[in-house]
């Protein structure tokens, strides 16, 4: 018995080995952001799948874990919602590409019984309840904008991220530009300190908050309030039109940025101008070093700028809107795979 | 038990222990193997010690004995316009404000309190429910029922902290809020005296008290093991004693938790020590809101929890090194803890046996 649990044991070993050896695999590792990880996995899924010999791992541990990785160059790429700060860039020494993928939005998700229709809200309002200084739905400003609604007399429960995120990165920056009061009270961060409410650990935290909690509002990814079904307020933008998040208004958003872009593709665009623009809108980020020769091989470096025009400059991008994100704009696309194509090894171009 | 009788044993069975085999000597490597096992126990709290000691520096000298005293949480910078005496906003030669960078401060005093208050609230519910089932099963149950009533008390026990969390998010924290809450909160409204407790606003089912009671339950297969144990050990002869000097079953089952009394109390300290280390199902009821509130229906933030929501995505060394200094001071706390109940418990027992 004991023989031959030892002969299948050498058998299987054997097969292992040779298996491995069969075709010479290129391995890329990357970590990061949370936000972009499911539309992350099915890239590299249907990647891996037209091209059986490269292997991707992504595995979301946090844009800052990601920040981290890449500068002490334990991973291949990083994702991040948040670009990279001046400190976090002095930190990694040689010059980084911020490359944008898809864009995403943050929503407000409320749980107001009884009220049907779409609620409205402007910068300034939600500005005022996550301060704390609007505190009952039925508020004057709330009404002056939700004119013909009833709104009832219930408190307003705040809900928010506990964890650092890139969405409260996104969302305390939109408010910062909304309200001055806001800005040097609560600040922009990727985590802040919140006057009022009760926080959860990570969307699925807040939500659930939202979800419990009647007069409750919170701040969340789109996509996941669109796959969970959860009621989300309509937004006043830049132009003063009321715009629901979608794919579109989150796309125009991120086109009304392009002239922006000029030396890094790293820009901003919440409260971007323009009649369809969603307010609370962001890319999210692909980082590596502007020259792959950390990666050490030539041929891991054109795989993963294979990768990275698969997913951002072709068939990718089509497979976002199937999940709820947002594709990047024609003229943001084009900026983005130009800057892949910018990417060198050692010095020399890749192309 | 008879003396075994020689001739029957088989030659299989009479074995000489004291032979040596082969010249290996077990026992030396036993001694030396245990001593080892012993040895890197300790060696692992110490280097546990000196990591996050050495790691909390960086927050230990910039807050020195305020970290602890401090109420304010907040990673981020601020960056607020310079204003002079009068409220004027300040610029400089170019014309530019003048804006200050408000660096993060970390104060552990919400964290500390919401710990206090979560683990009080836990002892409060679970004492009286573990030291009445000790009882009940020491003196009351028939020995049918003992057996399995110990199993499943001990069964709770076994339950993971993430399933108890769960259950608290779903069914505990929206019964408390649909049901007992509204009810309390409106009573400590009414009561003079008790309006410090009343919370303005809806009670949510993710506070202090719903958190304190969930550890609360967490807590209970341990005390009521461990006093199960302590009450076990009362000599039958001071229980017998008391009976036959004519005490009611009240007044003899007085005489016995007044009897093990310290090591009652130890088992409600290892009780304490897991309460404040609770995490995970803490985190999902207690609110997670860094402020120091009276009403037990307003959201907090424990240590642990603290710990759980933070850690991941800690951005800076300061907050870093902040959240490694509250872990420490939580392992400091229930190392305390987790000491004196074992010189309580086990002096008691040591007593114990002596008097037998």
């Amino acid at each position: 018995m004991v023989q031959l649990l030892k002969r299948a044991g050498i058998a299987m070993f054997t097969s292992l080995a040779i298996a491995g050896t069969c075709y010479a695999e290129t391995r890329l590792q990357g970590a990061g952001a949370t936000f972009p990880n499911p539309i992350y996995q099915k890239w590299v899924t249907e990647y891996q799948k037209a091209n059986p010999d490269v292997k991707i791992d992504y595995q979301s541990i946090g844009s800052g874990g990601g920040i981290k990785g890449i500068t002490e160059h334990t991973i291949d790429f990083a994702g991040s919602d948040a670009p990279m700060n001046k400190k976090e860039i002095e930190a990694a020494k040689d010059p980084v590409v911020h490359i944008p993928t898809v864009a995403g939005a943050v929503v407000m998700a409320y749980n107001l019984p009884g009220f049907s229709g779409d609620l409205k809200l402007t910068g300034p309002i939600v500005a005022d309840i996550f301060t704390g200084k609007i505190s009952k739905w039925n508020d004057a400003k709330i009404a002056e904008v939700n004119s013909g609604a009833s709104l009832p007399d219930l408190n307003i429960t705040v809900a928010y991220r506990t964890d650092g995120s890139g969405t409260t990165f996104v969302f305390s920056n939109f408010l910062a530009t909304q309200s001055e009061d806001f800005k040097t009270s609560v600040g922009a961060s990727k985590q802040v300190k919140w006057p009022v409410g009760q926080g959860g650990k990570g969307t699925e935290g807040v939500t659930a908050i939202v979800q419990a909690v009647p007069g409750a509002i919170g701040y969340v990814e789109v996509n996941y309030a669109l796959a969970n079904k959860i009621p989300f307020a309509l937004l006043q933008n830049k132009s003063g039109k009321f715009v629901k998040a979608s794919l579109e208004s989150v796309s125009a958003a991120g086109a009304g940025a392009v002239d922006a872009m000029k030396d890094s593709l790293a820009v901003n665009i919440w409260n971007q101008p323009g009649e369809e623009a969603y307010p609370i809108s962001a890319f999210t980020y692909i980082i590596v070093y502007k020259d792959l020769g950390y990666l050490k091989s030539p041929e891991k470096a054109k795989e993963l700028v294979k990768f990275l025009k698969w997913s951002i400059g072709g068939e990718g991008q089509s497979l976002a809107s199937s999940i709820d994100y947002a594709p990047l704009a024609a003229p943001v696309k084009a900026k983005a795979v130009e800057a892949i194509d910018a990417l060198t090894f050692g010095g020399a171009p890749l192309k | 038990m008879q003396p075994p009788d020689p001739d029957q044993l088989g030659p299989a069975v009479a074995f000489d222990f004291t032979a040596k085999r082969a010249g290996i000597n077990y026992d030396t490597i036993l001694s030396v193997v245990t001593r080892a096992c012993a040895f890197s126990i300790l060696l692992m709290l110490a280097a546990l010690l000196i990591v996050l000691s050495s790691a909390a520096m960086p927050t230990i000298k910039a807050f020195g004995f305020s970290f602890l005293t401090g109420h304010e949480w907040r990673s981020n910078e601020l960056e607020q316009p310079r204003r002079n005496a009068d409220g004027k906003l300040v610029f400089d030669a170019d014309g530019e404000q003048i804006v200050d960078t408000i660096p993060p401060v970390f104060g552990a005093l919400p964290v500390m309190w919401g710990t206090a208050v979560t683990s009080v609230l836990a002892l409060g519910f679970a004492i009286p429910l573990s030291f009445g089932t000790a009882l009940f099963l020491i003196r009351i149950a028939p020995g049918k029922l003992v057996g399995p009533v110990s199993f499943l008390v001990e069964f709770l026990a076994a339950i993971p902290s993430i399933a108890y969390g769960i259950w608290g998010l779903f069914v505990f924290g929206p019964f408390m809020q649909t049901y007992l809450e509204p009810w309390l909160n409106s009573l400590f409204g009414s009561v003079p005296g008790l309006s410090f407790l009343h919370f303005d606003g809806m009670p949510t089912g993710r506070d202090m008290l719903c958190g304190g009671l969930l550890l609360g339950i967490m807590i209970v297969p341990i005390i009521t093991a461990i006093s199960r144990d302590v009450l076990n050990g009362v000599p039958r002869a001071q229980v017998e004693g008391t009976t036959a000097l004519g005490a009611t079953w009240w007044q003899s089952s007085k005489e016995m938790l007044k009897f093990s009394r310290s090591g009652l109390f130890g088992a409600v300290m290892l009780g304490l020590a897991r309460a404040a280390g609770e995490t995970m199902a803490i985190t999902m009821v207690i609110g997670n809101n860094n402020q120091i509130k009276a009403s037990p229906f307003a959201p907090a933030q424990s240590m642990a929890s603290l710990l759980a929501n933070e850690f991941a995505e800690a951005s800076g060394g300061m907050q870093r090194s902040a959240l490694i200094e509250v872990a420490l001071i939580l392992l400091l706390m229930s190392l305390t803890f987790n000491v004196v109940a074992r010189k309580l418990v086990v002096g008691k027992g040591a007593r114990t046996a002596a008097a037998h």
